[in-house]
């Protein structure tokens, strides 16, 4: 299409957003009816979200492999680097290949089901697996603390009496649910945890055991009193919903077929038993399950073959559990409605130390998974030559770490904000302020500024946009086309000018 | 507000079992009544003398083995038993925590707090020679001075192993020990306000001071001796230089032989000057021992100045008087501490064998038992998520470290699996020998309450009430009194299942009855009805007892 023709086709996509026959145009963002409209119209009641914490800090270089650098690849971490060839590719994304342990996740890719987003990280990162978890996990900035956790303020927020008065009829499962023992920080609300924590929905059963006699509530004064009083509420939850988790359980089913017990895959068996209670009805929101084992500062590839080892058995270990859970929701009929996301405390070191490891780093890939996902990737390849830390580094410094490209918070934003519908105020509160989109969810690609077509920043996808994606420029927006470009279909809201000869072509 | 001062009235009952719940891994009822009416100095000086640093050594503890009750520890390397064996390291510290025919000491308590800061594991370090050696370091300079123990847990073998210190090298450094020496040994990641202690860069430096230190002969199939040793030739010999948290310091590389340790020493000194250091250690061990939650007040009164005397130079780093200071303060004993703490899986499960009594078979003569008695419990620390010399990373056990504090133990499957232990208090259905059962005999505990138990008379008030056995059963488990309503309830609910109270005193009467039948010859069928009849109701009682949250908190 040349620049005219699209001129005139573009007023056609300014079509106002309407609900319930009210456009929402006619209304100002904060009125309290369009809050409420939004509320009610996009609060997504069903969905779910599983989250999988990979503790240790995973080595992304490693994970997801830029092709379209080998060389410099190499060169950053020769004795841990995975050969060229045995890296898998990606389906339409030649620069771009996956851990050859990762042939689950590859499939997922190739089939749209998987979403890479590269270099994720936050300013000024923190390289203590403690306090660089604790800001994953709690959602703030680097220098900000907060005892509660993102999911837990969510579910504070959409759950606002919980505990008291929980279990009851309109929310008789758990709000979210852990498979291990100690509650993770992601789940803890503004005074305790909003997770029921599990090991296995039988064994649980069996020990807690069914409700018994009310005993009286006096508590003890003092530090003691506040402490009993703790207790006592976390034993009437456990007896409240150990036999709604057990009936969920005993009627769910698994369809796919997960790896034997001997193969010793722990992820693997969690996502095992969160596919069963949601197959048998459980109406939990988030599901946590736990992989340990990524902090590998020493020999995570085998001395002879570097694509075998510790870090290729973690990931093979991930991709098997992954794809064998979406595998088993698509035959439920409940892929639908479910999305996984990763995460890891910090990324590793780009170049390799002599122990064939590598040490605490900053940005890594994430990986968001589910029918629900719209684009297979967020942001570029790190830049091996450019993009890498520290930009100057002294005489005696060997490292490099790689630079962030994409907030994570963004993604817990496009979870919250487009997975779940609350409302972007709430989002925003939620997460302590407002982090732009990365259209993860949402059929297009947004401009989020002014600047050049090729200025990744400009995009909420953090990259520039593919022959297959439709691209709006926003209201307010001007952008300028320097080389020539494919998209699929373009929105204008605000203006796209093209310097020199460059076209804009719309194809697929 | 009561700060550092020495608490100076003599310990009531309350207050000794509270010294002995949080210095000990619990108290036996009788170690209690010992303490009751010392001074909180004697009581501290008591617990200190009693410390015995060098029990016997573990013994190979199969008796399919070969070398079964041989010593193996100093013995040359066997990599096909080391697993086993590495367990009969754990059982033996299990045991020194556990036992109860040795008067009762800090010492345990102590070391569980330092591995738990020093943290390797069983499970990375494998050799069961370095884990012993490790423990060691641990036990002897739990109460030595704190700057030669960084030192000597900086070269141990298992924490050059766990920490890739072995790996370090110059040229490209391993960083995993020099981050951690900071972050959690010494200094602390931010101090009270949330200021970063020390840089990136800093981490890279003591990285470069600490290269060249390896361990010998690890998992060497017959190897006699093992240790650590510094090898110049990988070592960075080059300046190492330290941000404005640490002064600027310049370490000299060094280029000789002892060099290694030249630049640890100065590395130590250096990193015990910062400002936060001191502050950081015995901020930790208040929380270990007083409680987890330290506020401005507390930081102000108690910490601060419990590290200006840590780091003065009349003390030089010195552990014992510090802990001295702490564990005889008004603060420890303050009303608002006691209790105050959600009780963790160790304190839990030794701190129920040692209140019902529960003794640990001789582990020369009873060998087996004494291996059953401890496979059983470091099963149950495990599952409760307590595995000792097993945390599950650097950090130490989560509930140390992360926001919820002692509350991370309670959750949904730990409140089961806790639940789970006390249960088999009350079936007894863990057989340590053909003699021996890890329960309660509950049956035999009330006929001890009833004077002339055989002599059954027609008067009623000669039979011991349930009161009697609730008072017994309730004694000294709890941290502060039940009230009345709790009673009624655990006593007409959960006992006698809403008969009335008299129900008790005739099924008790008919009990002892058929008892001195028995025991007079006389063939009486109903005694086995009326013996279960009795045991459920005291199972029941006691069963609730162990599941309350009051059993929690110490």
């Amino acid at each position: 299409m040349k620049r005219r023709d699209f001129l005139a086709a573009s007023s056609s996509f300014l079509l106002p957003l309407t609900v319930n026959g009210l456009s929402i145009k006619a209304f100002n963002e904060n009125s309290t009816l369009v809050k409420s409209l939004k509320n009610t119209a996009a609060l997504n009641s069903d969905r779910i979200l599983v989250m999988i914490n990979m503790i240790g800090g995973n080595d992304g270089l490693n994970t997801v492999i830029p092709l379209d650098q080998y060389s410099a690849y190499q060169s950053l971490r020769s004795n841990i680097a995975i050969p060229e060839s045995s890296v898998l590719p990606l389906s339409g994304n030649l620069g771009t290949g996956l851990h050859p342990a990762m042939t689950g996740l590859r499939n997922m890719y190739d089939e749209g089901k998987l979403s890479i987003i590269h270099s994720v990280g936050y300013p000024n990162p923190n390289q203590s697996h403690f306090r660089s978890a604790e800001i994953w996990m709690s959602g703030v900035d680097y220098n900000q603390y907060d005892s509660s956790g993102w999911m837990g303020r969510y579910l504070g927020n959409r759950y606002e009496d919980y505990p008291n008065g929980y279990p009851n009829q309109t929310m008789e499962d758990p709000i979210a649910l852990q498979i291990g023992y100690i509650a993770t920080p992601t789940l803890q609300g503004n005074s305790q945890s909003m997770a029921v924590t599990i090991d296995s929905p039988d064994n649980f059963y069996q020990l807690i055991g069914g409700a018994e006699a009310s005993p009286p509530s006096n508590i003890p004064p003092l530090q003691t009193g506040e402490q009993i009083a703790f207790i006592r509420q976390q034993q009437a939850l456990a007896v409240g919903y150990a036999s709604e988790i057990k009936a969920a359980a005993d009627a769910g089913q698994n369809l796919a077929t997960y790896p034997s017990v001997f193969e010793n895959n722990d992820l693997a068996n969690q996502l095992k038993i969160v596919a069963r209670l949601i197959h048998g009805g459980l109406k939990t929101k988030i599901f946590f399950v736990t992989q340990y084992g990524y902090d590998t500062h020493s020999t995570q590839v085998d001395s002879s073959d570097n694509r075998e080892g510790q870090h290729a058995y973690l990931l093979s270990k991930l991709s098997v559990a992954i794809s064998t859970f979406q595998l088993d929701l698509q035959l439920q009929g409940n892929a639908d409605k479910v999305v996984g996301m990763t995460f890891s405390e910090f990324g590793r070191r780009a170049t390799s130390n002599s122990s064939k490891g590598t040490d605490h780093g900053v940005a890594a890939p994430m990986f968001v998974f589910g029918n629900g996902v719209k684009k297979q990737t967020i942001g570029n390849n790190p830049n091996l030559t450019t993009g890498l830390l520290p930009e100057n580094p002294p005489p005696w410094e060997t490292g490099r770490d790689i630079k962030m490209q994409v907030d994570f918070r963004r993604v817990y934003n496009d979870i919250l904000a487009d997975w779940f519908g609350t409302a972007q105020l709430t989002t925003n509160n939620l997460l302590f302020r407002n982090f732009d989109t990365i259209t993860l969810f949402t059929d297009t690609v947004d401009s989020l500024s002014n600047g050049n077509w090729e200025d990744s920043n400009i995009w909420t996808v953090a990259r520039k946009p593919m022959a297959h994606e439709v691209v709006k420029i926003k209201a307010g927006h001007s952008v300028s086309l320097n080389e020539n470009s494919t998209v699929k279909d373009l929105i204008l809201e605000g203006s796209l000018t093209f310097e020199g000869n460059s076209n804009l072509n719309f194809g697929e | 507000m009561a700060y550092l001062s020495e608490h100076l009235p003599a310990l009531s009952a309350e207050k000794a079992a509270h010294l002995l719940r949080r210095v000990t891994c619990g108290p036996t009822k009788s170690e209690i009544l010992q303490f009751t009416n010392l001074t909180a100095s004697q009581a501290y000086q008591t617990l200190l003398n009693n410390i015995v640093l060098n029990p016997s050594e573990p013994i190979i503890l199969d008796e399919g083995s070969a070398y079964y009750k041989q010593t193996f520890v100093t013995g040359p390397f066997r990599g096909e038993d080391n697993f086993v064996w590495s367990s009969y390291i754990k059982y033996w510290w299990e045991a020194q925590i556990v036992q109860q025919d040795t008067p009762p000491s800090l010492l345990e308590k102590l070391a569980i707090f330092w591995q738990n800061h020093f943290v390797t594991t069983r499970e990375i370090v494998s050799d069961y020679r370095f884990i012993w050696r490790y423990l060691n370091t641990i036990r002897t300079n739990s109460l030595g001075n704190f700057k030669v123990f960084v030192k000597e847990i900086t070269k141990d073998p298992a924490m050059l192993l766990y920490l890739n210190g072995n790996e370090n090298v110059k040229g490209s450094p391993n960083e995993n020990y020099a981050r951690e020496l900071q972050e959690l040994f010494t200094v602390g990641e931010k101090d009270f306000n949330g200021n970063l202690n020390y840089t990136e860069d800093d981490v890279k430096a003591a990285a470069r001071v600490l290269t060249g230190w390896q361990f010998t002969n690890y998992w060497y199939e017959g190897s006699t001796s093992f240790g650590s040793e510094f090898v110049l030739n990988n070592h960075d010999i080059t300046d190492k230089l330290f941000s404005e948290n640490y002064n600027n310091t310049l370490i000299n590389g060094e280029n000789t032989a002892n060099g290694g340790d030249l630049e640890l020493n100065m590395l130590v000194d250096m990193l015990m000057d910062h400002p936060e250091a001191a502050k950081f250690i015995c901020r930790k061990l208040y929380k270990w021992y007083i409680n987890p939650a330290v506020s401005q007040d507390i930081e102000t009164n108690v910490i601060i100045p419990l590290a200006d005397f840590f780091k003065s130079p009349a003390n030089n780093f010195a552990i014992e008087p510090v802990l001295k200071k702490l564990l005889i303060s008004d603060v420890f004993y303050d009303e608002n501490n006691i209790g105050a703490i959600i009780k963790s899986p160790v304190e839990l499960a030794a701190g129920s064998l040692r209140h019902f009594g529960m003794q640990v078979p001789d582990m020369q003569n009873d060998s087996i038992s004494f291996r059953k008695y401890f496979e059983y419990l470091d099963w149950q620390l495990y599952s409760m998520q307590m595995s000792l010399l097993d945390q599950p990373s650097v950090f130490g056990w989560e509930p140390y470290y992360q926001s919820a504090l002692s509350r991370a133990w309670i959750a949904s499957s730990t409140i089961a699996l806790r639940y789970n232990y006390t249960d088999q208090y009350i079936w007894g259905w863990y057989d340590i020998s053909p003699t021996y059962d890890l329960g309660i005999n509950l049956v035999e505990w009330a006929i001890s309450l009833q004077p002339n138990f055989l002599i059954v008379t027609n008067t009623s008030t000669d039979n011991i009430t349930v009161l009697d056995v609730l008072e017994s059963f309730t004694h000294k488990l709890f941290v502060s009194p039940l009230f009345q309503a709790q009673k009624d309830f655990l006593v007409d609910t959960i006992m006698m299942q809403g008969l009335p109270r008299n129900s008790w005193l005739f099924e008790w009467r008919a009990f002892r009855i058929a008892s001195k039948n028995i025991a007079d010859g006389i063939d009486d069928a109903t005694y086995t009805d009326k013996f279960n009849g009795i045991r459920w109701r005291l199972q029941m009682l006691m069963r609730y007892l162990l599941r309350m949250a009051e059993y929690q908190v110490y």
